[in-house]
């Protein structure tokens, strides 16, 4: 099994992951369980077999951007870093689903933090965040109540 | 006394796989998640395996905590499964249970250290290329040992049970297996850990092995002995309830003749491997 092969079937699933989740208000239930936990868990099997038989051969480390940027010479563990990136994205926007149906925050102002996390993932988060700081803020008895009541 | 009392049927609703496993943990919790944990870590090892194109041996890398972690984990769920056979008082004593914890951690490091050398291309058994990795090989042997003995502690508790409620030649049966296991193991594994290698004559090399067990087809090998050694916990026991079912609940001759036989064959089999003769020879 080629690096290539698994990096077009890895971006295939998280693709179906999250064309799973823009489809949630449909089937909630199905979709969580999908897109964040089957999928994911899959992605880090990949991962942690990649790593598993790739770790030694690589050159470099985490103690400086030079060591990182030399551990990604190797092509198995570059194909891991991106397989972390997917499965981990992924999860943290099933989270983003899960969190707006318990708050209940509406689904249209969850696709553009969606969207956000499958491109630039901690943007996402950032987003959806700041969604629901407005929603809580909005909830408590602000000034304007206070002065009506 | 009924035969049906040697395992407690899972209700029927839930997979079958889970009412086991749930059954298996209320047994023992710590036996049976060492067995969870090393069936789930085959599943990203099997992923290294089909990526790994790496040698030892003469085989994949992986081949060997593969075989390892499905082996563990199934002696881990014996244990489980026999470990409420014995007086209550004494399931739920603290010695007990951390007996229990300190069995399950070995055979699970066992497995990680095996994996470890694995994904680094270098032995894990036999390793005598510099002293921490022969430390690291005995520490292994004393894991090991601590791992088997917990059967034969389990045979011995299972023996005193007076209150076990099954049929007379499946405790006789289930108590030999438990017991037996742990000296048919000791045996052969404390021979080759003292000979250095389990092969005798032949190729050293796991390449031209048998199909699955990769058993040397031109010479001796301990493992055979090994294996059918420490499956008398499985051979003797399920014996017992074909017995049962066959002659009878009561009669318990027909479980100490076929233990007898089991242990000449595992007999036969050592000296088999230290006369340096192949298991099955390769037909030409």
């Amino acid at each position: 099994m080629d690096p290539d092969t698994i990096f077009r079937t890895a971006n295939l699933l998280a693709l179906a992951g999250w064309l799973v989740l823009l489809a949630s208000p449909l089937w909630p239930w199905q979709a969580e369980r999908l897109s964040g936990l089957a999928i994911p868990l899959l992605l880090s099997v990949a991962y942690c077999g990649l790593i598993f038989a790739f770790w030694t051969s690589g050159k470099g480390g985490f103690s400086s951007l030079g060591d990182v940027a030399r551990l990604f010479q190797t092509r198995q563990l570059l194909l891991a870093g991106w397989i972390h990136y997917l499965a981990f994205d992924l999860f943290v926007g099933a989270w983003i689903v899960r969190t707006s149906r318990s708050e209940e925050i509406r689904f249209w102002a969850v696709v553009p933090c969606l969207v956000a996390t499958f491109l630039f993932g901690p943007a996402g988060f950032l987003l959806f965040n700041a969604i629901r700081s407005t929603k809580s803020i909005a909830a408590q008895p602000g000034m304007s109540t206070k002065v009506m009541s | 006394m009924s035969i049906v009392e040697i395992s407690r049927a899972p209700s029927i609703g839930r997979p079958i796989a889970i009412n086991w496993l749930r059954e298996l943990s209320a047994r023992q919790s710590a036996l049976t998640g060492a067995g969870v944990l090393l069936v789930v870590a085959m599943l990203p090892m099997g992923f290294a395996f089909l990526l790994d194109t790496r040698l030892f041996n003469g085989i994949d890398v992986w081949i060997k905590p593969l075989k390892f972690a499905l082996a563990v984990a199934i002696y881990m769920f014996t244990l489980a499964f026999f470990a409420s056979w014995v007086d209550e008082k004494v399931g739920t004593a603290r010695w007990f249970r951390v007996l229990s914890w300190a069995t399950a951690s070995a055979g699970t490091l066992e497995v990680f250290y095996i994996a470890l050398q694995a994904s680094r291309d270098e032995a894990s058994h036999f390793n005598y290329t510099d002293n921490l990795h022969m430390a690291l090989y005995g520490l292994m042997g004393i894991g090991a040992t601590l791992m088997i003995s917990f059967s034969a502690i389990l045979g011995i508790l299972i023996a005193r049970n007076g209150k076990l409620d099954v049929a007379p030649v499946i405790k006789d049966s289930v108590v030999l297996g438990l017991t037996l296991a742990f000296v048919l193991t000791l045996i052969p594994a404390g021979t080759m850990s003292a000979m250095g290698s389990h092969w005798i004559g032949g190729v050293h090399s796991d390449a031209g092995g048998m199909t699955l067990t990769g058993w040397s087809r031109d010479g001796g090998d301990l493992r055979v002995a090994h294996l059918f050694g420490t499956h008398a916990m499985h051979f003797i026991p399920a014996f017992g309830v074909v017995s049962a079912l066959v002659l009878g609940p009561e009669k318990r001759w027909p479980v100490w003749l076929f233990t007898v036989v089991f242990c000449g064959f595992v007999a036969f089999l050592f000296f088999q491997a230290l006369a340096g003769q192949p298991f099955l020879p390769r037909l030409h």
